[in-house]
């Protein structure tokens, strides 16, 4: 299957390549969304200026990736159902949002973790209506592969998460299928996650032919320090499951 | 056909039509979004804010002998080939010259980084420990952190503070900065030192600091400060904010929460009133954690940071 899935790509592309100079832009799917509107003035009095930045920052990066098109949404777009109807042919996700890990349906002590969908711009951002929860993820996923899924929320990273396995990845860091999640294990500063998020991306795609792996952009961050942590019970962590050997492109 | 596999096929007929309508739209000359591309040169960095020159044995050879010194003082792989750069980095807001280990097929073993002055600023193993290798002790850890430390040239003094590392095992060994006695956030020197007993990685950051105050606002006048603030934003909703400890620290300004500041270039590390507050209320569905810095000279609100 994979073969097949390997050799279709491959002469699709191939052929397409003989004429085409943005073939590539359409292969490889991805979504960025990033919740804003739960951060502005009118719900917070202020507006934070984190969500902007890593949007745009994973945008671009995703983009350098070969990820194409890169669609999702900053703000008011990024619905659940948005996310839900999207997924599916998705090869790369980045959410950027408030996450956590709650209790799933049947209860303690099972988990069903959740990122919360920018809740518009006439409301705040309530759990109860806003939740995006794993197992949802997973019905729309339909049992399909991710190649690099990144949670750029709190706790998502966390052992007990049930996130990655909407995705389908395992948590394990010896996968051998061409995936990679990365997360943060606790409550985490935003000014954090730009920084650690900055040194990610900019060493995975410091390299244009792709020679470096996720993992390694991973070590790098954790790498380079200088991560404030929130407290002495959260302190700064970022996680990772997937392939170590895997350099983040789609396919 | 299993449920995974036909999601799969699916996904691929999806991409691959992708691919077919893209072929369509560029023989039909029609215009598409432009997309960023991969170069031919592999020293290409495409992350705005970043900007690369490469470095040459031949014309930087001091670059080379500190990275070969440091490489071998903390044990590092050694590569078929080294490649040097100098890199303006725009997230880390620093400067610094950057050599790597690479193996025969150009894939990253090891790298070292010096600030101008040609001090190690980060020193970076790519390899994995043994998962069989002896977890070690904390004290054995920074007894190791420290001879790396002081092989490689960084000064690291007094006692450092040791973690278990939960996600990469081993331990973190780290020294916070501080200076005049407060606090410098997020500036340390750290070192991990992995499960099998070797250094993962070394760190140093070190920011400029701006003149320390003449005179600094009290506690008092700067809760007046943070106060004002929280009846500024949750003023008319249901939140409200409870100030859960206030100290001073050397803070960088940002624009956390000004939006006319974003691009800029923020100036030296201040002296503040860091502030944190827990939303109750509404804002709390989102929001865990505020953090204020009020300029500790002259009491105006500098940046901060949100825990979401």
């Amino acid at each position: 299957m994979k073969r097949a899935q390997t050799l279709l790509v491959s002469v699709l592309l191939a052929v397409s390549a003989l004429g085409a100079s943005t073939q590539a832009t359409l292969a490889y799917p991805a979504h960025v969304w990033s919740s804003s509107d739960a951060f502005s003035l009118r719900c917070l009095g202020f507006t934070d200026t984190y969500p902007q930045q890593l949007y745009s920052i994973a945008t671009s990066q995703m983009r350098a990736l070969g990820y194409s098109p890169v669609g999702g949404a900053l703000g008011a777009g990024f619905t659940r159902s948005a996310f839900l109807d999207n997924v599916f042919p998705d090869y790369g996700v980045y959410v950027h949002s408030h996450g956590d890990n709650y209790w799933a349906a049947s209860g303690y002590p099972n988990v069903d973790s959740a990122f919360l969908q920018d809740p518009g711009t006439s409301r705040c951002a309530d759990y109860t209506q806003d939740a995006v929860r794993s197992t949802a993820i997973k019905t729309a996923t339909g049992g399909g592969p991710f190649n690099l899924v990144i949670m750029s929320t709190c706790k998502l990273g966390s052992s007990s998460s049930s996130m990655p396995n909407g995705f389908q990845i395992a948590k394990v860091k010896n996968a051998t299928r061409r995936e990679f999640y990365l997360g943060y294990v606790y409550s985490t500063y935003d000014s954090a996650a730009l920084r650690f998020e900055q040194a990610f991306w900019s060493y995975l795609n410091g390299d244009s032919v792709h020679r470096r792996t996720a993992y390694q952009a991973f070590t790098y961050a954790v790498g380079i320090g200088g991560y404030e942590a929130v407290d002495g019970s959260n302190p700064f962590q970022p996680n990772w499951w997937g392939n170590p050997n895997y350099n983040g492109t789609p396919g | 056909m299993s449920g995974n596999k036909f999601t799969s096929l699916i996904k691929v007929l999806l991409t691959g039509s992708a691919v077919v309508l893209g072929l369509a739209l560029s023989a039909g000359q029609l215009t598409a979004a432009s997309m960023t591309t991969g170069a031919s040169d592999p020293d290409r960095v495409s992350q705005p804010g970043i900007s690369v020159t490469a470095l040459y044995a031949d014309s930087s050879p001091d670059v080379f002998a500190r990275a070969k010194a440091a490489r071998d003082a903390l044990g590092f792989p050694v590569g078929t080939k080294r490649s040097g750069r100098h890199v303006q980095d725009g997230g880390r807001k620093a400067a610094y010259d950057e050599v790597s280990e690479v193996d025969s097929a150009g894939r990253p073993l090891a790298l070292t980084q010096f600030d101008g002055t040609g001090r190690l600023l980060a020193a970076i193993r790519f390899d994995s420990p043994s998962t069989l290798a002896s977890k070690g002790t904390p004290d054995a850890a920074a007894r190791t952190a420290q001879r790396g430390l002081i092989a490689s040239g960084v000064p690291a003094s007094g006692q450092p503070e040791i973690d278990a590392d939960s996600i990469a095992g081993g331990w973190n060994v780290h020294w916070d900065r501080t200076q005049g006695g407060y606090r410098v956030r997020g500036d340390e020197t750290r070192v991990h030192v992995r499960q099998d007993g070797r250094i993962q990685s070394v760190a140093r950051v070190q920011h400029d600091l701006a003149p320390a105050p003449a005179r600094t606002v009290d506690r008092s006048t700067a809760t007046t400060s943070v106060s004002r603030q929280l009846h500024t934003w949750f003023a008319g909703k249901e939140s409200v904010a409870g100030v859960v400890g206030m100290d001073l620290e050397w803070v960088q300004p940002n624009a956390a929460f000004d939006a006319g500041k974003l691009g800029t270039t923020p100036g030296p590390y201040r002296l503040a009133w860091v502030a944190n507050f827990k939303p109750s209320g509404p804002a709390a569905q989102s929001v865990s954690l505020i953090t204020l810095y009020v300029d500790a000279e002259d009491g105006t609100v500098i940046g901060g940071d949100v825990v979401e």
